[in-house]
């Protein structure tokens, strides 16, 4: 019982862990060996969805073209994310420190859905300004500056954002 | 059911909910959850989110929605999303990618859930949801079968069960409904108010979301 409760946070954090870029600095390494994978769909949660925008209505790649055509009608939260996840590039080894259990109910990001974008063609080890992250190291502390909230981790500074209900933290120059 | 819904002055809902993942892999992974919705329509709102790993609050006051993590103590906000609780959410959805859980609450009886998209509709037959009398229907629209359980008495939808169509896997939503139509709300419940510590951060229109994974494709 004990094994199983705490293979479904492992579970999702392998997930996560995998999506995500994080700072090589003061931090341990996953261990997970290898690229578990994302979430490819989740079920929609009400009948009747809005159309979405024509912006959102791009590249949606779901492995199974002959689907494509009604998701994109269906969609817009969810074709955006893929948008965004089709271009990660993300290093394998990824650093992450993914056993704090005292964070797991403050690590509050949907861990399958929602993808990390790197920018594209550069190797990630360590934080690059502009990509997105899904949650950052425990070690990170809150600094406010100017009243917008930062992430400070050693010499990488995130700033966090809302996409949809998803709090991302973007890598970004120090503030200071 | 949409009569019904459409008839009540306020309400409040909660509901058990669990909704299926798909990996990659095509493996499904069931996850629960419960949302809690105070609703006095046309234009207040306090819904929140609940799961093992995410808590979200969303206040709309009639001009302004406010999303709320309250464990990370990040909010954001946005104006000018429409009129009605309707268009709330379908603005809200469609602008910045928020999306709330059982929106059809808000839309069925309405144009935003138009009869001519159902390709198929069965009654399944009456029986017993908690001691209460309800009838089962199963239809199917594109992208979806889904099936209601509706309440004899209220006429008020009391399960929910939504199969997607688009992904091979077909994943499943499946929402218990547990409704409140007669208590009393405050109505500070639909106004967002800061608590010591919580910064403002911003909130990402689609848009800009698209433009970036677009800047992305061109290296």
């Amino acid at each position: 019982m004990n094994a199983f409760h705490r293979a479904i946070p492992l579970l999702a954090t392998a997930l996560t862990v995998c999506l995500a870029a994080a700072p090589a600095s003061g931090a341990a390494r996953g261990g997970h060996g290898g690229h578990a994978g994302g979430a490819r769909a989740s079920a929609h949660t009400s009948v009747n969805r809005p159309a979405s925008r024509p912006q959102a209505n791009r590249g949606v790649d779901r492995g199974s073209t002959s689907n494509s055509n009604r998701n994109v009608n269906r969609d817009s939260n969810r074709n955006v994310n893929r948008n965004v996840n089709r271009n990660v590039n993300v290093d394998r080894d990824i650093d992450v420190d993914v056993h704090h259990d005292d964070h797991w109910n403050d690590w509050d990001d949907h861990p399958f859905a929602t993808a990390a974008a790197v920018t594209a063609g550069v190797a990630v080890t360590s934080a690059v300004i502009g990509s997105i992250v899904n949650s950052v190291p425990p070690s990170c502390v809150t600094t406010v500056i100017n009243g917008v909230a930062y992430q400070q981790c050693g010499s990488t500074w995130y700033e966090p954002q809302y996409a949809g209900t998803t709090v991302q933290y973007v890598v970004i120059n120090p503030p200071r | 059911m949409g009569k019904a819904l459409r008839a009540l002055p306020r309400f409040s809902l909660t509901s058990d909910a669990t909704t299926e993942i798909v990996l990659d892999s095509g493996e499904k992974i069931a996850l629960d959850g419960q949302v809690s919705y105070k609703v006095q329509p046309p234009q207040r709102m306090f819904v929140e989110l609940k799961s093992d790993r995410k808590l979200r609050q969303l206040f709309y006051d009639g001009t302004t929605l406010t999303i709320y993590a309250p464990r990370l103590k990040y909010y954001a906000s946005a104006e000018n999303l429409g009129k009605t609780l309707g268009e709330l959410v379908t603005t809200a959805a469609q602008d910045y990618g928020i999306e709330f859980p059982l929106a059809d609450l808000f839309f069925w009886g309405t144009e935003r859930a138009p009869g001519d998209q159902l390709t198929s509709a069965i009654y399944v037959g009456a029986g017993t949801l908690d001691g209460e009398r309800i009838d089962q229907y199963a239809f199917r629209q594109p992208g979806v079968d889904w099936q209601v359980w509706i309440a004899q008495k209220t006429s008020l939808p009391q399960k929910l069960v939504i199969t997607s169509l688009d992904d091979p896997a077909m994943p499943q939503y499946v929402a218990r409904l547990h409704w409140d139509t007669t208590s009393a709300m405050d109505a500070k419940a639909f106004t967002f108010v800061p608590s010591e510590g919580a910064t403002r951060i911003r909130l990402l229109p689609i848009e800009a979301v698209a433009v970036e994974a677009d800047e992305e494709e061109s290296p």
